[in-house]
């Protein structure tokens, strides 16, 4: 009896497991249609979608086991170079963009070799430390990042010719939605990928039971390495999208306190052991706060960010989207989406 | 220009081990790190600055209020942490991240965004010996911190639950086969947790402006000179309070008040690679 | 021809030594039990050959080389695998993918799981009767389920010599008669067993020798009927201390 239950109980969340994700993109793909082109509602979507790519890069390095209180310095560290190679030297962002994740990567390999000895709460701590020194760098260092001025007029989201089609992404809100999303579906079935693949297996298998991992013949500090430079790397990118949507930079900005707590935030209460949970609660939570909370108190709105956290890691650890799987995380055999 | 180093470095030196104390405290008795901690000082310097601004009230007579914003803040903290799963040290961090998020919003709901500082007048002036100035409020800030330090000596040294938080302290298992209610000890290290803060916070809004998202520093100035002396050695703290601001003192001086914040940083980062284990497993 | 070889292996903690001139070695093919008392040291000698621990002195030889400075992943690569006292699961991830990771961490590596790595770790959870809880999440198994999928993840790897430690503790006597099956089942795939076994439940009867420790010493070593009728090992077990044998014993 028991049995026939949880049977259709499993049946039940496979559905949804496979139904709400695909609704979910149907409805963003054709989100423009439906806002009628509000520029507002746009606007906040685009950003939404930006901080699910956020989330998503962050859970490369949390599906492992860490987790990190410093991303702000990968994605400063990607918006800056992005932004300076574009500014200074007149480069396409099309090129720049992918050099702000591989700066952000080599940020991140420097702050491996300090930090990934740590474990738990003391490499949390250290990554909370760590952002304060790229962040009081670009701040000094005048001549090349013009310091606290900040930079202004950016050139916008690259644009791309096929043929006669001419899609052009930052001139128009739609262009930039559907450049947002389209660097997030990729980043999406990349972190599939990536989480379904053997070395995902290792990263889990780390996080669950270093011991264990290391008796099976896991190489434990190369592939959390590994993780770190993958995480920091699409967090640069990230970064970089988010200087050419919003043409201006400024270090207390990117290298805020903000960028290290909202990855964090959305991926803990999404689930950190699922490949979805992370966007899903960027795509909800942020959309809630801007259309809700911030008319209701536009200071001090955010609030929001600090309960939901609070409540997630008292009542639901793995997150809403992981509490929904019932312990069906990420597996390579399943077969669903996650 | 070395005298002023020395002096500013001892003075904000003794000020950082009072702001660290409350945090090391809770640490040590209860094991959790709370990331909030900036926060609350940041709060206890804004009640501070109210009552001073749209009452006139004396700096000495906001202690008080302080406290008490504190001493609310902190024993809900307590029930909050003490409903947390394993790993404990991992989910207090990420649960008083939230903490603080909570606190920097309503601080901005209630305080604004602006730059605060609680103006009192005569901390500007001050006495000359020969080359060396000290200002009056470099003295207080400095008399009041070694006099809350030496208070707190006092009392982990020579008073019974002194003795007791000690005990939990060095050895929770230990502590409680003794008969020392272990889980009253943290309710207790968080009370005097947040009367510590509770002290510091309007100070701070003397020496330092006031705005909502500033108690990030002042949070990694206590994690790093908490790391630094291990727990339940106040002369430790004093002395990593101090080496941290002449630390600070000197790189304002050698390379400009901007980089003064990378400081604790590497600081800290410093620490932890030297001891990756964390700060229980080397004293077993 | 010696698969492991011991070589006047000591370790010491702090001024303890858990393990004092251990020599001893083991055949290809054998089923050796390590017994002992709690304390004798069991424990530490696998976390030695495992490399977990680096000794204090003396060597270590797999299959003709030396390994006792090696890492552990390293070690793993030779060929030597090992179970845990108190098991281990990967408790986040499938009972399947726990012995998937397994294989494909203890063969050659591939980006994605071939289905041949599936397969074989399905053969492995049929070995240990998990296959019908192969979706189950490592976490929810029971103890006894959890001890028998450490081995299977063990012996995904493919290893030469496989260490278990105390698989057995706690077991019904029937579920101990299935691990004396399964054991002998390893056996007969070619790999070399080296057991634990406080209670002597399973290597008394799987066993082609045992080595008895007491105090990080060897007190014994040989077939096991002669082991345990040895005085040395009879006093370890009753707790007896030179010192508190009885006068003209």
């Amino acid at each position: 009896m028991r049995k026939k239950e949880t049977a259709s109980q499993k049946a039940i969340q496979q559905q949804v497991a496979w139904a709400a994700p695909v609704l979910g993109l149907v409805l963003l793909l054709l989100l423009p249609v439906f806002a009628r082109y509000n520029d507002y509602v746009l606007q906040v979507f685009t950003h939404a979608l930006l901080l699910a790519t956020l989330a998503l890069a962050w859970n490369i390095l949390g599906v492992s086991g860490s987790i990190s209180l410093g991303h702000a310095a990968f994605f400063g560290a990607g918006a800056y170079t992005s932004a300076l190679l574009s500014l200074d030297l007149g480069v396409s962002p099309w090129a720049t963009i992918p050099l702000g994740g591989v700066l952000a990567a080599g940020i991140a390999a420097i702050m491996g070799l300090f930090c990934l000895r740590l474990r738990g709460a003391y490499f949390a701590l250290a990554t909370l430390a760590f952002v304060e020194i790229p962040k009081v760098i670009t701040d000094n260092w005048d001549g090349l990042t013009r310091g606290s001025l900040g930079l202004v007029g950016l050139p916008g989201l690259p644009s791309l010719r096929l043929g006669s089609y001419h899609f052009d992404m930052s001139g128009s809100l739609v262009g930039s939605y559907y450049f947002v999303l389209g660097y997030g579906l990729v980043l999406l079935v990349l972190v599939t990928l990536l989480f379904r693949s053997n070395l995902g297996l290792a990263l889990q298998a780390i996080r669950e039971e270093e011991v264990a991992a290391e008796a099976i013949g896991i190489q434990v500090q190369k592939y959390r390495l590994l993780s770190l430079l993958l995480s920091a790397f699409f967090t640069g990118i990230t970064g970089a999208c988010y200087g050419h949507l919003i043409r201006y930079l400024e270090p207390g900005l990117v290298y805020g306190l903000h960028f290290s707590a909202i990855p964090m935030i959305f991926a803990i209460c999404g689930g950190r052991f699922t490949i979805l949970g992370p966007a899903l609660a960027a795509l909800v939570l942020y959309p809630v706060d801007q259309f809700i909370f911030h008319p209701l108190l536009p200071a001090g709105h955010e609030f929001l960010y600090g309960a939901v956290i609070i409540l997630a890691i008292l009542f639901m650890p793995s997150g809403v989207w992981g509490q929904l799987r019932k312990g069906h995380f990420v597996s390579i055999k399943t077969g669903s989406i996650e | 220009m070395w005298t002023t180093v020395l002096v500013s470095g001892i003075t904000l030196g003794s000020f950082y081990t009072l702001v660290a104390l409350g945090f090391a405290l809770i640490f040590g008795v209860t094991h959790t790190f709370n990331l909030a901690h900036g926060e609350l000082l940041v709060l206890a310097g804004y009640v501070a600055y109210w009552l001073w601004k749209t009452y006139g009230v004396s700096l000495l007579f906001t202690f008080p209020a302080a406290i008490l914003a504190t001493l609310v803040v902190c024993l809900i903290l307590q029930r909050l942490f003490s409903r947390l799963r394993e790993p404990m040290e991992m989910n207090s961090i990420v649960l008083s991240f939230g903490l603080a998020i909570l606190l920097q919003n309503g601080m901005l709901f209630f305080f604004s965004g602006d730059y605060r500082l609680i103006r009192v007048p005569t901390f500007n002036q001050g006495l000359h010996f020969n080359t060396l100035y000290l200002s009056y409020g470099q003295l207080t800030l400095l008399a009041l911190s070694l006099l809350v330090i030496g208070l707190l000596y006092f009392l982990m040294r020579h008073t019974f639950l002194g003795k007791a938080l000690r005990a939990t302290i060095q050895d929770r298992e230990a502590a409680s086969l003794a008969g020392i209610n272990v889980g009253g000890m943290g309710v207790l290290a968080f009370a005097i947790g947040a009367i510590l803060i509770g002290l510091a916070g309007p100070l701070y809004g003397c020496v330092h402006y006031l705005y909502p998202t500033a108690g990030l520093q002042a949070t990694l100035l206590a994690i790093t000179i908490t790391i630094f002396a291990g727990v339940g050695r106040i002369r430790t703290l004093i002395l990593g309070g101090w080496i941290l601001g002449f630390a600070e003192s000197g790189a304002v001086v050698l390379l400009g008040a901007s980089w003064r914040e990378l400081v604790g940083a590497v600081m800290l980062i410093t620490l932890l690679a030297l001891r990756p284990q964390g700060i229980f497993e080397r004293e077993q | 021809m010696s698969l492991l070889k011991l070589e006047a292996l000591s370790k010491k903690f702090g001024d303890h030594w858990a393990l004092k001139e251990i020599d001893f070695s083991i055949d290809e093919g054998e089923i050796v039990g390590l017994v002992g008392p709690n304390g004798a040291g069991k424990t530490t000698l696998f976390n030695l050959i495992t490399c977990r621990h680096r000794a204090t002195s003396g060597r270590i030889l797999f299959a003709n080389k030396e390994t006792t400075l090696c890492k552990p992943h390293e070690i793993q690569k030779l060929g030597i695998s090992r179970t845990f006292q108190s098991s281990r699961p990967f408790a986040k991830m499938s009972t399947l993918d726990n012995v998937v990771v397994g294989r494909v961490f203890g063969g050659e590596f591939h980006l994605f799981a071939q289905s041949t790595d599936i397969d074989s770790a399905k053969q492995l959870l049929e070995l240990v009767g998990l296959a019908h809880k192969e979706q189950t999440p490592a976490g929810d198994l029971t103890l006894s389920e959890q001890r028998r999928l450490d081995l299977a993840r063990a012996l995904a790897t493919q290893p030469r010599l496989l260490l278990l430690d105390e698989v057995v503790a706690g077991f019904s006597p029937v579920a101990v008669k299935q691990a004396v099956d399964l054991v002998r089942r390893v056996r007969q795939r070619g790999v070399t067993l080296f057991i634990i076994d406080h209670f002597l439940s399973l290597s008394l009867r799987v066993s082609d020798r045992l080595l008895a420790l007491d105090h990080g010493e060897k007190v014994a070593e040989g077939r096991p009927q002669e082991v345990m009728r040895n005085r040395e090992v009879i006093r370890a077990y009753l707790g007896m201390r030179h010192e508190d044998e009885p006068h003209g014993a």
